[in-house]
């Protein structure tokens, strides 16, 4: 199980099966990367792997970010960089690195997880975390319908490694048919929302009824 | 083999033999088709066909160059490369659904050909999955939550979800395959708009 209470103290993540697969949900800036990333940071704090699927960012800033935020070199990351073209993918000290052409490239995508997954497992990583970020961005690339089966089958992969997923969409870019449909491909949801100068998060799906907003 | 719905396996390969081997293994499962050349495979080639079993090296088009023709030509067929040496992630990244390392032995076969069409109807449910989630979600969006209580036809599609979800999960193991993963993942973007 993971337990996710160092990140966010809600008592719906304190022991979230593994193949679990999260859409964390809210508009723009209020901290879904971040959320994110920190979850997969206390994983990393803990022994665990971590994949990041980056729609946005560069795979050495991705990588520097996250040592900054583990305050560790020492970690064990795969990245699929759908942004650079860089042809220097590879591995070395516990990373990672894939370069996929571009957001809207789901085999690429899946390829590159497919081969950090199978790092981090060699390296001996047997439990992880993945995040991808974002689907908004995957969603201007690629139709909806696509965006759904993709997060479908992804949640499967993640499923049969036991790995735990998160997945960011702004729920201000979409329409909220868009939003019903794409929920649907997770077992739950984290939302976060900005409320009077702080920061808040609640979860919703995973417990019968949505938590109560606690501040992140 | 004459039932009308065995599904359809072309068999692309140069050398009789072989392919009659092959279809000796086949044909009580399945409708088999024997095409000698790349040529002779894209006229046999129609909607009909499930899974194609494509030699590497042939005179004539290359395997390769018939993939390609094959999936611009929008049929929804699965391909299984035949080559005789062991590949890697390299031939999924080419396009091949599949792989087959000579000699074949009949069990790795059907295996293969089982699975690729495992693929299919894989694909076939997430497509009804998503048609059905978006019909739910059109529903909720127009109408109040006592009303959808009381819908019956909102009730069925949850049902059916629900029943289509355990399906999923239990088809291909549920993706946990390397190679099952990336070929579904490739089929997402072809064949099914409507």
């Amino acid at each position: 199980m993971y337990d996710l209470t160092n990140v966010l103290d809600i008592e719906a993540l304190e022991s979230v099966r593994p193949g679990s697969n999260i859409l964390i949900s809210g508009p723009a800036m209020t901290g879904k990367d971040d959320l994110a990333y920190e979850i997969l940071a206390d994983g990393t704090r803990q022994g665990q792997g971590a994949v990041i699927v980056s729609t946005g960012d560069r795979a050495d800033n991705v990588i520097a970010n996250f040592r900054d935020r583990t305050g560790t070199d020492a970690v064990r990351l795969g990245v699929v960089d759908c942004v650079s073209d860089s042809a220097n993918d590879g591995s070395g000290d516990g990373i990672y690195v894939h370069h996929v052409s571009s957001p809207g490239d789901l085999t690429g995508i899946g390829i590159g997880i497919t081969k950090a997954l199978e790092g981090l497992h060699e390296s001996g990583a047997q439990q992880g975390r993945l995040a991808l970020s974002s689907l908004s961005t995957m969603l201007t690339y690629t139709d909806r319908k696509t965006v759904f089966k993709f997060c479908h089958v992804l949640s499967s992969r993640l499923d049969a490694a036991g790995y735990l997923g998160l997945f960011t969409i702004d729920s201000a870019a979409h329409d909220e048919q868009t939003l019903q449909v794409i929920k649907q491909a997770f077992d739950g949801m984290i939302e976060v929302r900005e409320q009077g100068g702080t920061r808040q998060a609640r979860v919703v799906g995973l417990t019968s009824s949505p938590s109560e907003w606690v501040e992140v | 083999m004459s039932d009308p719905d065995a599904p359809v396996v072309l068999i692309v390969e140069d050398e009789p033999d072989v392919a009659e081997t092959y279809n000796l293994w086949l044909r009580d499962d399945y409708e088999v088709r024997m095409a000698q050349n790349g040529d002779e495979a894209l006229d046999m080639l129609d909607e009909d066909v499930d899974v194609v079993l494509l030699d590497r090296m042939m005179p004539g088009l290359s395997g390769d160059e018939v993939l390609s023709r094959i999936r611009d030509s929008g049929f929804e067929c699965r391909v299984a490369m035949v080559t005789a040496v062991e590949p890697d992630f390299d031939i999924l990244e080419m396009g091949f659904d599949s792989y087959l390392t000579k000699p074949i032995r009949s069990e790795q076969l059907h295996e293969t050909v089982g699975n690729l069409l495992e693929r299919s109807e894989y694909d076939g449910l997430l497509q009804e999955y998503y048609s059905l989630v978006e019909k739910q979600a059109t529903l909720e969006a127009t109408k109040s939550s006592a009303e959808l209580a009381e819908s019956e036809e909102y009730a069925d599609l949850t049902d059916r979800i629900n029943e289509l979800q355990d399906d999923l999960s239990q088809t291909l193991g549920g993706i946990e395959d390397d190679e099952d993963f990336i070929a579904t993942l490739r089929g997402l973007g072809n064949g099914d708009e409507h």
